[in-house]
């Protein structure tokens, strides 16, 4: 198999490491983080000129029809300079729920509006209750003569704050746990009814608690048929993020690397000792096994059926373990650095530890994958 | 007008250099290669000239292996309409020289009949800084080197360039009428972003592949390469206690004041 990137791959990822070199440094990257914003709108503005908002979406709505290996092509370097732009929650999530799910008139517009840089999005999906189970839902959407109106809580949305729309999973009907009633619906988060209580996330991005108290929701596609497009998209948005945490785990690696290569202790750079060589070679075989597991991940899930979920909850279960062993020795190595406000490497350690909690923790993945093995 | 844009396949800027074990030569195994950091400056002020309606047509041209299409692909990206590549896979084992690349350019330059050629002002593999003045001398064309602005003026038929060069201690601005060589200084200006949708257009511009021998040009080096050395590696600093210490090492050690 030829796992080496094609022209265009290559090219993209050139231009992604380019941007992130002369404009993305680490300085650049904590001022935004710390601004009101917590991101830069002219970035926003440059990645839809670049086309990277368009790249997963389909020609007929503007798109580049770009595939989940382009994507993770792209995600490993807007980790590689932990980029907190929104565009896992807008593109990767929003985007592409509204490419699977939406009305034909709903794809048009609001893609093309997104793909411009007009529209950005958040997934409103997680419950306090729910732990990662996609249908564990109890947030309700009632329909009247005037529409549907939802009810409920939903937990760490990511992106919120900055969202134009939010995408709601709501129950139009069956019950908690029920793959069927499930809904996906579009809504204002600006209007009455919507409480967003909103933070910075412990790795710089944010999110937000939002409550609906019988608000007005718009229907994206058919009624009680989300379940598939929620699932897919989630398993599109594992690869993208375990894509991310492969290309910090590089920068953990390789800065630590050179870090060992200066430090001297007791007359010799504390690179020299075995020990510290053996933490070293440890984290770059987790690396290498994850890259491959990414691989692996990105050709299953592109082909879709049962085994798509089996092997996103595999490729989240190995960036889970890999991304703690190669955080934290990555730290351990570095000191008391390590955790500095000043150094990345404690900023990168804190997104790969958040990595790890998004969409379903290593252990909870890994509780999915007994469960199927035994039921089979 | 017609812009001829040359461009060079050398190591990645960011890559460290890692010399033989032997001396004989830089190790290139597996080493990330991209376009000459000079030459995206050339690419890129050859683009601004079509944008503004200067140019009509911007071909990037560059000569090296089959690997260096994916430096044209990447003009191509940027905004270049048409490639030509002149491939010397035939002779891997020529090194070639700053002469050779510049009589295969005159070539070129001779075929395509270009208003205006923009090169780097130097490669940052080799550091020659040579083509572009051998260039402008093999086509009998003005040249305008380490050019820090460049403005064309003039009506059609007659139209001027002026280049602001940048040189020891200022810059000085000189008029060259057309057609003329430009080579590119680090300050005319910032390449942009590849844009995706360009990156995927760019495999469907045409790319003209030659080879020396169908341009009649001998490629064959006269300049052998005895040793290539590491730069030494720098020494660490120390503290001192006081001024006067600072002084007296000054003067005495490291001889910078009297």
């Amino acid at each position: 198999m030829d796992f080496a990137l094609n022209d265009i791959q290559q090219m993209l990822q050139d231009s992604a490491a380019k941007f992130i070199q002369n404009d993305y440094d680490f300085e650049t990257r904590r001022r935004l983080t710390e601004s009101e914003l917590g991101y830069s709108e002219e970035n926003w503005k440059l990645f839809a000129e670049l086309g990277w908002l368009a790249l997963p979406f389909d020609e007929a709505y503007g798109g580049l029809g770009g595939s989940l290996t382009d994507l993770i092509v792209l995600q490993t370097e807007l980790g590689r300079g932990l980029v907190v732009e929104p565009y896992f929650s807008t593109v990767v999530l929003g985007g592409n729920l509204i490419q699977r799910h939406g009305s034909e008139s709903q794809q048009s517009e609001l893609l093309e509006r997104l793909i411009a840089g007009e529209l950005k999005l958040a997934f409103a999906q997680a419950e306090p209750q729910c732990h990662s189970s996609i249908t564990d839902i109890e947030t309700s959407a009632e329909r009247s003569e005037e529409g549907y109106h939802i009810t409920g809580h939903k937990a760490v949305v990511l992106g919120a704050p900055s969202a134009d729309l939010l995408v709601v999973a709501a129950r139009t009907s069956g019950n908690r746990g029920d793959q069927n009633g499930l809904s996906l619906f579009l809504v204002d988060p600006a209007q009455p009814g919507v409480t967003m209580q909103a933070y910075p996330t412990n790795d710089g991005f944010r999110g937000a608690e939002i409550r609906f108290d019988s608000v007005k929701a718009t229907l994206l596609g058919e009624v009680d048929s989300a379940y598939d497009a929620i699932q897919a998209t989630l398993n599109d948005a594992i690869v993208a993020l375990s894509a991310e945490a492969v290309g910090v785990m590089e920068k953990l690696l390789n800065a630590t690397v050179e870090f060992c290569k200066v430090r001297k202790q007791f007359g010799q750079p504390i690179g020299k000792f075995q020990v510290l060589q053996h933490r070293m070679a440890d984290m770059f075989m987790e690396c290498e096994q994850t890259r491959s597991m990414l691989y692996f991940g990105a050709i299953t899930v592109a082909g879709g059926g049962e085994e798509a979920s089996h092997a996103a909850s595999m490729l989240k279960v190995k960036v889970g373990s890999a991304g703690r062993l190669v955080g934290q020795q990555a730290v351990q190595l570095h000191g008391g650095m390590g955790v500095s406000d000043e150094l990345d490497v404690g900023h990168f350690f804190k997104r790969i530890t958040m990595i790890n909690t998004l969409l379903g923790s290593r252990d909870e993945h890994l509780q999915r994958l007994i469960r199927n093995a035994q039921a089979a | 007008m017609k812009i001829v844009v040359c461009v060079k396949r050398v190591i990645d800027y960011n890559v460290k250099i890692r010399v033989k074990p032997d001396h004989s030569d830089v190790d290139l195994t597996n080493v990330k290669m991209a376009m000459n950091p000079f030459c995206e400056i050339a690419v890129e002020e050859a683009v601004r000239l079509k944008e503004s309606g200067v140019a009509t047509e911007v071909v990037a041209v560059t000569i090296g292996p089959k690997a260096a299409q994916e430096q044209l692909r990447t003009a191509l990206a940027l905004g270049a309409d048409r490639a030509v590549h002149i491939d010397t896979s035939a002779e891997a084992n020529e090194r070639i020289e700053s002469l050779t690349v510049a009589k295969l350019l005159a070539k070129v330059v001779e075929e395509e009949q270009p208003g205006l050629v923009i090169l780097g002002k130097q490669a940052i593999d080799t550091d020659n800084n040579q083509t572009g003045q051998m260039l402008a001398a093999l086509a009998g064309l003005p040249q305008g080197t380490f050019a820090s602005e460049v403005k064309i003026s003039g009506d059609e038929g007659d139209k001027k360039l002026q280049v602001t060069r940048e040189i020891d201690g200022g810059l000085q601005t000189i008029e060259l009428s057309l057609p003329a060589i430009v080579t590119t200084d680090l300050r005319l200006n910032e390449p942009r972003y590849a844009k995706l949708p360009d990156i995927m257009k760019a495999k469907k511009k045409p790319m003209d592949v030659k080879s020396p021998a169908d341009l009649c040009i001998e490629v064959a080096s006269k300049v052998t390469l005895l040793k290539v050395e590491s730069p030494a590696e720098r020494k660490g600093g120390i503290k001192v206690g006081s001024v006067d210490e600072l002084v007296d090492k000054l003067k005495n050690e490291a001889k910078v004041i009297s």
